[in-house]
């Protein structure tokens, strides 16, 4: 894909900060029962080269910081063969606020898109 | 690079230091959990796959400790300390600042706490004197061994207790990481850090103290709650009721009518500070609470 310069590392890090906590809230509301992180990790594909996700370290932190904004709620369950798990699930609020997550990136992608397309002036 | 699980978390533990110290807890309890269960979905497919080779390609996905700390780091820079520091009250006026402590959940929670530290004191307080002294009494005996275990699980227990109790009134988060069973090794190097860790000790020491504590905080505020109360009650009790406030033989003293509105908004005055003084403490004791119950 792209070269990994340093212009272009910073520039995915800013983009990423927001679309990474709206991509994990929506994953989080589609699947129908809680999940803990690695397998968020895997079914998003991040640390993957070619997915704009980041290392899948990256996501923890977020989803820590949308749990601390109540968007997410968590509980940590044992598990049979490894270590005990935090699985995460969306609440209310958090299904709220996705609704209105997802209009305002609606919004900026059409907006982006017409301008890197060059709008026409009428 | 790390050889093994526990070394990538010291690694990250090193990096992250410097943060709040439940950012390193989290960060460091996450990385576990992602390690442990990737380690776990690739024994799956290689069952005979050891933690050192298949290390590096977890790496890989996961971040290096330093690129996990940046991670946590950002977020944290971003968001402040998770509930380490309440959020600053903006500048109001001063007046308002001194009663609208009656308006924050956290004085209420730890004039509570401090009232109720009397008796959560006399629980510990005698769990932790009797447990210790039954144990040391048993431990020439055969059934020494399973009674003090037993009475040292009981005190982590109690001490996570004490935790919760802590975060619910004072506000101090107490951040807790459940502990990984590892199978690698036998039950004597899992027991050790029960028995000789310093985590466990602590937590006697903070159950032992808290019986003192208790007494001086409880003591402190019902006097203090009292005399206030008292204060305010003034113009009820001398001018609509008459009693007097001292009787010596056969002397009534009365307080002059005029002075009791003036005790009264001196106890009004009293019971605020009593607030201040009551989240003050509660602060100071939950920073106790949380070097001697929280580990690392």
């Amino acid at each position: 894909m792209d070269e990994d310069t340093a212009t272009n590392r910073k520039f995915r890090k800013e983009l990423s900060s927001g679309t990474v906590a709206l991509v994990l809230l929506s994953v989080l509301d589609r699947g129908n029962e809680p999940m803990y992180g690695y397998q968020i990790a895997k079914l998003v594909g991040a640390g993957d080269a070619d997915t704009p996700m980041g290392k899948q370290g990256a996501i923890y932190p977020v989803l820590r910081s949308l749990e601390r904004s109540g968007l997410l709620q968590s509980k940590v369950e044992p598990s049979t063969s490894g270590p005990p798990r935090r699985y995460y699930h969306t609440t209310q609020f958090g299904r709220e606020t996705l609704e209105q997550w997802t209009g305002i990136w609606e919004q900026t992608k059409s907006f982006v898109d017409n301008m890197l397309e060059g709008v026409d002036n009428e | 690079m790390s050889e093994n699980i526990e070394q990538y978390l010291s690694q990250l533990r090193k990096e992250l230091s410097g943060s709040d110290r439940a950012t390193v807890q989290d960060a460091v309890s996450d990385a576990e959990e992602h390690l442990r269960s990737a380690l776990e979905a690739l024994r799956e497919s290689q069952p005979d796959i050891s933690e050192i080779e298949a290390l590096p390609a977890i790496i890989e996905g996961y971040g290096t400790p330093a690129e996990t700390a940046a991670a946590y780091q950002q977020i944290e820079e971003r968001l402040g300390p998770p509930l380490g520091g309440r959020p600053q009250v903006k500048s109001r006026p001063a007046l308002a600042r001194f009663f609208g402590v009656f308006a924050d959940p956290y004085a209420w929670g730890a004039l509570l706490y401090l009232i109720l530290s009397l008796v959560t004191g006399i629980i510990y307080f005698t769990w932790a004197v009797s447990g210790l002294s039954i144990s040391i009494g048993v431990l020439v005996l055969i059934i020494g061994i399973p009674v003090t275990v037993l009475f040292m699980l009981s005190v982590r227990g109690l001490a996570l207790v004490e935790g919760r109790l802590v975060e619910a009134l004072l506000g101090v988060r107490m951040p807790r990481r459940a502990k990984y069973a590892r199978k690698d090794v036998g039950w004597w190097q899992r027991l050790k850090p029960l028995l000789f860790g310093k985590r466990t000790w602590l937590a006697l020491l903070y159950m032992v103290l808290q019986l003192p504590l208790g007494i001086i905080y409880f003591t402190l505020f019902i006097t203090l709650i009292t005399l206030a109360l008292s204060l305010v009650a003034a113009p009820i009790i001398g001018p609509i009721l008459h009693l007097p406030i001292v009787v010596t033989n056969n002397t009534l003293y009365y307080l002059p009518d005029w002075s009791t509105p003036l005790l009264a908004m001196g106890g009004v005055l009293l019971l605020t500070a009593i607030m201040h003084l009551a989240r003050l403490i509660g602060r100071l004791h939950g920073k106790l609470a949380r070097g001697l119950l929280v580990g690392e």
